[in-house]
Formats: C-alpha cells, structure tokens, sequence
C-alpha cells in the first residue's frame, strides 16, 4: 500500500543520512591527517585573521582568543618538555577503526630524552563507557638509538612484548638523566685530571 | 424517499472528498520524500567523489587536487591549536602530563600495568616564591600513598624526584589492585569467598581450590607486597585447611 511505499522512503532517507554523516566524518578525520602548516604560515595566519576580524567576529572565537589559546599552549609544552626531558619532534596518527564507543588509532612517534632518540609506533584502542575513557596499547615498536647496549636492546624487546609504553618512557626518563649526569660527572672528572697534567 | 438519496449522495460525495484529499497528501509527501531522496542521493555521491580525490591523494600524490579547498586563517590557527592540543596529550602516555596554571602548575600522573592505562591523579601545586615553596593546593591522591612524607622529603627542591617517586608509589598500587581484579575475574572457578584486601593493596589473602585436582581441599594463600613502589610481592605463603 502507499503506506508500506512510504516507509521504505523513510528508511532510505535515514540510511542516506547516515551515510553522509559517516562520509563527512571520514573526510574530515583524512583532512585533519594531511594537512600541516609550518610555524612561517601560523604566523602569517595570526597577521591575515588579525586584519580580518577587525570588524567584529560574529560570534565566533576573536583572533586574540585565539592567539591567547597559542599561547597558553606553547608555555604548557615547553614547560613540560623541558622539565621531563622529553622533546617529541614528530608525532603523526592516523585512524584505523572509529565506531560510535571505539576509536584505534596508528600513532608514529619520534623524539628524544634529554640525548637519547627514540621512534615508537604502537596501536592505541580508545573506548568510552559511560564517563570512563579507557586506553589500551598494542603492537609496540621501539627503535632506540644506543641499540648497542645489550641492557637496552633486552629492556626494549621486553617492553615491546607487553606493550608496556608507560614504563618505556618511565624507565627512559630515569635511564636518560643518569645517563646525563654520568657525562657530566665524567666530564667534569676529564677536566679535572686534565689540569693536573 | 429522496430525503434518504439525498443523505446517501451526500455521505458518497463527503466520503469521496475526504479520500481525495487524503490520496493528494499521500502523494504530495511521496513527492517530498522523492525529492528528498535524489538531493540526499547527490550530497552522498559528491561526498564520495571528495573522498576518492581525497584518498588518491594521499596514496600516490595524484596531481594537483581538483578543488584544493583554500584555508582561512581561522583554520589554519585552528589546526594549529588542535596540533598542539595532540601533543600535550601524548605526555599523557608518558605518565606525567600537566598544564601551567595563573600560580602554579596543575600535574596529572596516569598510571597503568602492562599495555592498559588505568586511573588518572591530580595535583596541583602552589608556586610561593616568597617562602621559596611549592604548596599542594589540590589533589585527588588517596589517604594511604604517604603524600605527605614525600613532600617533606623532597620539596622544594627536588619536583622532579618528587613526582617520580609519588608516580611510583601511585602506578605500583594500581598495578597491584588492576591484578586482583584481573585475577578474580579470570580465575573465579578456582576462588572460594572474596579475597581479602587493605586499602593500599599490598596485604591480600584469598582461599582457593583446584577444580578437579585438590578434591575438597581448600587453599589459603597470603600475599606480601612490602616494596609499596612495587607491583610483585616480596613474601607468599600457602596453608592447607
């Protein structure tokens, strides 16, 4: 009947919509990828969006709020680098599952702590349940650098085993700033017997 | 009579009229459900154009985009924003991650066994450069992780050992507590009673039998954890009721 017709209409549109919106969300997710911008163009960007707004912003976030977000941010980073000792110079993730409570992500990370490199690539598994959002690490590479040491390289393999990424950084920081301080001491011991000669 | 005739051409014509209308509503709604379909219908397919240009792009650097959307400066701060937004999250895997606060500095330690993140602490901490101190304004650490003692032992000289030796005492308590609730889910078959615990974790005792292999004989085990920086126990022992 015209009523059975029209359902099926219905049920089309919904399927439709639902289409579009997982299409948008993908789009957007690959754009967000891609794109980068290097600190020259974020800075032209501030001067353009400064010049523009000037007549008002209609609501939206002005360009000094936006600037104070930069800012703010920039602090907290390079607070944090510089007192964990770790410096990342490049972190990339890309999307490999994304379900309405599920999201896995691929993640590249490199950078260093304090002297020592290191490159990571591991699986992150983000569930939301409820309030709680829960983290799971799976499939942990890790490259480092003083491979050579043999404490090292069976730390790291052991680690990548259980895909314990929390104590890798941990044991990391703590591993790379007595590695400092024995450069330092050695140095500073170097200089020391080096005046006596 | 023809009064009845009438009444009966009457009610006909009524009823035809209603069904008319009825049928030009039907019709009129099939028409806007069409329509409505075929414009879904071109957003869809336009979407899936963008997103092939999209994906061929990023496979293989296919030539110059088609429609290379051109980005406001808005976006462009945006991104920018988000960008760094990512990064302050990925301190967050490595245990301490923060933000700077008007007086302070807001720490969080997220703890975790093994390859799952587990919970989150806060601290906030006062800078009070007068007295040349950090205070702890706020903090969600619980009661029996002996906060206190390590602040005396280490500030305000020493945060970074400060926060290392907090985070250990913090990640060993939840490793140890993530264990017992591993344990008690995985091996509830073999677990008599519910397993005995103290609020830090390291005390357990739990009575236990072996399916098929201990008959009626019940098991109690106790276990020691006396490093509180640590998730293994140092003492076990097993009697046989």
């Amino acid at each position: 009947m015209d009523e059975s017709v029209c359902q099926a209409y219905e049920d089309e549109i919904q399927a439709l919509e639902e289409e579009i919106r997982i299409l948008t969300e993908k789009y957007e997710d690959i754009r967000r990828e891609t794109t980068f911008f290097s600190d020259e163009e974020i800075l032209k960007s501030i001067k353009l969006f400064q010049r523009e707004t000037r007549g008002g912003t209609k609501g939206h976030e002005s360009p000094s709020d936006l600037k104070a977000q930069l800012e703010s941010l920039g602090t907290d980073l390079s607070f944090f680098m510089t007192f964990t000792g770790f410096q990342f110079t490049s972190h990339s993730k890309k999307i490999v599952e994304k379900t309405r409570n599920k999201t896995v992500q691929k993640h590249r990370l490199s950078g260093k702590c304090h002297s020592l490199s290191f490159q990571l690539e591991f699986q992150l598994l983000e569930m939301q349940n409820n309030e709680k959002v829960s983290a799971v690490v799976s499939d942990l590479s890790i490259i480092m650098e003083s491979g050579e040491d043999s404490g090292v390289s069976k730390f790291v393999s052991s680690t990548e085993e259980r895909g314990n990424l929390l104590t890798f950084f941990r044991s990391l920081s703590t591993y790379a700033e007595w590695y400092e301080h024995r450069k330092h001491t050695f140095l500073h011991f170097k200089v020391l017997y080096q005046a006596f000669i | 009579g023809v009064l009845a005739c009438l009444e009966m051409l009457e009610s006909r014509a009524h009823r035809e009229a209603v069904e008319q209308e009825e049928k030009e509503k039907r019709e009129e709604k099939s028409a806007f459900l069409k329509t409505k379909i075929r414009e879904l219908r071109l957003q869809r397919d336009q979407l899936r154009k963008k997103l092939e240009q999209l994906e061929k792009e990023q496979l293989g650097k296919e030539g110059i985009p088609l429609d290379p959307p051109l980005p406001s400066p808005r976006e462009v701060l945006e991104w920018k924003i988000g960008n760094l937004r990512d990064l302050l999250q990925v301190f967050q895997l490595t245990g301490i991650s923060g933000k700077l606060s008007k007086h302070g500095v807001c720490f969080s330690l997220h703890t975790a066994f093994e390859g799952s993140f587990l919970d989150s602490f806060h601290l906030e901490l006062l800078l009070r450069p007068e007295f040349q101190e950090f205070r702890i304004q706020r903090h969600s650490i619980p009661p029996f992780i002996p906060l206190e003692q390590l602040s005396r032992k280490f500030l305000p000289s020493d945060l970074r050992g400060f926060l290392d030796s907090l985070f250990q005492h913090l990640n060993a308590f939840v490793g140890r507590r993530h264990q017992l609730e591993q344990f008690q889910e995985q091996f509830s078959e073999y677990i008599q009673g519910n397993p005995q615990r103290n609020s830090l974790c390291n005390l357990l005792s739990f009575r236990y039998q072996i399916p098929g292999k201990s008959g009626n004989s019940v098991f109690r085990a106790q276990l020691l954890y006396e490093d509180p920086c640590r998730s293994l126990p140092t003492e076990v022992s097993i009697s046989c009721s």
